[in-house]
């Protein structure tokens, strides 16, 4: 399975955000989706979650044969978790597990899916709007992973978590990541070069691909380094 | 000393101008023909600035003026003949500087600009403090002197005396700030202005007391008695203020008076205030669950986490309603003339109900919980922004509003023709129904009302500010059409007959508008 962006272009105003965007991603891997602040990297995520209109292009899935990407292939984890504050955990889960009954495929139990995200047994019955920052967006990723998309978006995930939950979660993207395109957005380079499979680099409102293997990781920098900066186009 | 109080009030009215131009960006029409670079701009800066000054003058003349024409000079005319106008003047003025004193030092004012001032821009704290201070007192002195002449000559009261009134009021706050000062010293124990404790509310119902209340048995301060005491204020004042110039401790005492959740409720933009009060209507109860499924589970236990503002209040109005209705009963079993009034009334005062339902509805506060708790997290879902969900969780929604809002009107819609009845009845029986249903029917017409609009117009951004001009206007006209039927007098019949039917017809255009247009509209504003 692939995901094939084709000519997509966002401007806001006067500003073109997104210019003619050509790339395909592929089922199997991480991709790390780099730049810097401002540069577009959310834009890109809400075209693609269609929260936004583009102007130009299209988003397609598929094997061989292409179809239009829709809403139900997408799950999209944002950086500051969203979670309804009224209701507990497991009563969160319960009601996103009723409402998507016949889409998961091997349904769990409530309590497995918690093991699973490492949420311990004395929070999964405590209100939201009691959760730490960590927890909400354990809850939040648990909750887009359940539907099973073919596209995982995370937008800055990792970046406001402690060292501990966020290994944990990185742990747990590479083993899902088998079944998903999984497009993790960050202005964090390390983070980028540990988890990634491969490196985009947005800049300019291009997309740009940075080969990870045949070079080492001072280069690698170096080079990733260049694009951000805009000084010239880095040739693969 | 005179460099640091030029900084900090260029810094204030910066401030202050840059509010004021936010705040005339917010107003529809006027948006839009403003620049985009608008506090670039000097034409604007100077008509900040000038609104800025004449906000300073009314700080200083005119908030003193209504107080000493309401407070002071227009209770003298209470007591009206009892005794010495001038004495009664003095009195009141007197017991109530000294409630004054207690409650507002301006030096234990948590406010924005020292927050700004000494915290953010790291200003010299007794520098800044001292020169404010002198500010604040040289405003107290020359904002009262104009009003304690003009109205202490209207009641005849010695010149001296309205002359030594601003230095008086000037002498209890430097006292009352020094002996807190003094106390913060001795005990590090200070105390904050906008939350009192209830020793000090007890005092300040006491000076009230003396006040207002001394005067009806016929005792009062003479300007004699006035004399000795601004005489002694003042002497003692100079030594309070020689101690507040020798005070050291003013960056110690703002760091535990400039705290955060102060900041928070003095700061113009409340919308952390309003978030944080919004989530504290959860219920903490998690004892409360749902048997039902789905969406239904969903708002369910949406409803029951919510019961504060929901069934809980609506109860209370319930409970409230009954009890006015037999009271109303009660008196006029007893009481024949009111029996007839009552009557007569109750043919009359359909109009009046209409704010009264508008009044006891909830619709407002449902959906604003709705957004900050609910919505605003799950519109980021996909599946949660699809058409059918939309729709389906308007029905769910709709449905509990209604019986919740009904509860309350069917025990009013019951009530009123009760009353009808037991007052005497009316010959035309079908009166007993329109008053029944036309009450049924606004509870109705109100909940569909805020829904829909909530649906339709969905005013909150990513930040849970309200956006929407149009949510507004449609609140304010709601209310002003509910306020104007209060003025009205028609006849129950005819006025309930056109009631009902306008809320049915209400009812039925939006839900079908809603129906439609809600798929499309109902998502968070960017």
């Amino acid at each position: 399975m692939k995901l094939v962006v084709e000519d997509i272009c966002k401007s806001f105003g006067e500003k073109q955000v997104l210019k003619n965007i050509h790339y395909t991603f592929e089922q199997g891997k991480i991709y790390g989706l780099l730049g810097r602040n401002g540069a577009g990297k959310t834009t890109f995520f809400n075209c693609l979650n269609k929260d936004i209109p583009v102007e130009q292009g299209k988003f397609q899935i598929g094997e061989e044969s292409l179809r239009e990407v829709t809403i139900e292939d997408i799950g999209y984890v944002l950086s500051t978790p969203q979670v309804p504050e009224f209701l507990t955990g497991r009563e969160f889960l319960k009601f996103f597990v009723d409402i998507n009954k016949d889409k998961i495929k091997d349904l769990k139990s409530l309590d497995a899916y918690f093991d699973f995200m490492q949420i311990a047994p004395e929070d999964r019955d405590k209100l939201l709007k009691d959760y730490s920052h960590g927890m909400k967006n354990k809850m939040q990723m648990l909750i887009n992973i359940i539907a099973n998309p073919n596209i995982l978006l995370l937008d800055e995930p990792l970046t406001s978590l402690d060292v501990v939950v966020a290994e944990e979660m990185k742990q747990m993207l590479r083993q899902i990541k088998k079944d998903h395109i999984i497009i993790f957005s960050t202005h964090i380079m390390d983070l980028a070069l540990s988890l990634c499979d491969e490196i985009v680099v947005l800049s300019n409102g291009e997309l740009q691909d940075v080969h990870k293997d045949s070079i080492d990781e001072k280069e690698l920098k170096e080079n990733i380094m260049t694009i951000l900066k805009g000084e010239k186009d880095y040739a693969k | 000393m005179l460099n640091s109080f030029w900084v900090s009030f260029q810094l204030k009215n910066t401030y202050r101008v840059n509010s004021i131009i936010y705040a005339l960006k917010q107003i529809p029409l006027i948006k839009k023909i403003l620049p985009d670079d608008l506090y670039q701009n000097t034409g604007i800066k100077i008509l900040g600035n000038i609104i800025s000054g004449l906000i300073e003058l009314y700080t200083i003349f005119i908030g003193k003026l209504l107080y000493v024409a309401t407070m002071i000079f227009g209770m003298v005319y209470v007591y009206e003949n009892q005794m010495d106008q001038a004495n009664l003047f003095i009195h009141i003025f007197t017991f109530l500087t000294f409630a004054g004193a207690l409650l507002n030092t301006y030096m234990f004012n948590p406010t924005n600009d020292k927050y700004y001032a000494m915290f953010i821009m790291r200003m010299d704290a007794k520098k800044y403090t001292l020169s404010n201070y002198m500010y604040a007192l040289a405003k107290v002195v020359i904002g009262f002197m104009p009003w304690t002449i003009l109205f202490g000559l209207l009641v005849h009261a010695p010149l001296y005396v309205c002359l030594l009134f601003p230095f008086f009021i000037a002498s209890c706050k430097i006292l009352m700030s020094s002996y807190y000062l003094l106390v913060y010293q001795k005990k590090k124990k200070i105390r904050d202005e906008n939350h009192p404790v209830k020793a000090i509310w007890l005092v300040l119902f006491l000076f009230l007391l003396l006040a207002y209340a001394l005067p009806y048995v016929q005792i009062a301060i003479t300007p004699m008695i006035f004399l000795v005491l601004a005489i002694v204020t003042i002497l003692l004042s100079l030594l309070g203020l020689r101690y507040i110039k020798n005070y050291n401790l003013y960056r110690e005492i703002y760091k535990e008076i400039l705290t955060e959740t102060n900041m928070k409720v003095a700061s113009y933009d409340n919308k952390d205030v309003v978030k944080e009060s919004v989530l504290k209507q959860i219920d903490v109860d998690q004892s409360v669950t749902s048997n039902k499924e789905g969406y239904r589970y969903f708002n369910d236990l949406f409803m029951k986490r919510h019961n504060k503002i929901l069934l809980k209040s609506s109860k209370k109005i319930a409970v409230f309603a009954l009890f006015c209705i037999l009271g109303v009963i009660a008196v006029s079993l007893v009481n024949e003339p009111m029996k007839v009034t009552i009557n007569q009334a109750m043919l009359q005062i359909l109009p009046i109900f209409v704010f009264g339902m508008y009044m006891i509805n909830r619709g407002q506060t449902i959906t604003q919980a709705m957004f900050m708790n609910c919505d605003h997290s799950m519109l980021t879902y996909a599946f949660y922004r699809s058409p059918k969900v939309i729709v389906l969780l308007f029905k769910e929604r709709l449905k509990s509003i209604i019986l919740i809002n009904l509860l309350p009107a069917s025990v009013i819609a019951v009530g009123l023709p009760l009353i009808l009845y037991v007052t005497g009845g009316t010959s035309n029986t079908i009166e007993y129904a329109i008053l029944f249903f036309s009450i049924i029917a606004m509870s109705i017409f109100f909940s569909v009302h805020y829904l829909v609009l909530y649906y339709l117009l969905q005013p909150y951004n990513e930040q849970s500010e309200m956006k929407s001009a149009t949510y507004s206007i449609a609140n304010v006209g709601t209310y002003m059409v509910c306020y104007y039927m209060l003025k009205l007098q028609l006849p129950t019949l005819t006025f309930g007959a056109v009631l009902v039917i306008f809320s049915i017809l209400y009812c039925v255009i939006s839900l079908f508008l809603a129906y439609r247009l809600a798929p499309k509209t109902f998502k968070i504003r960017s």
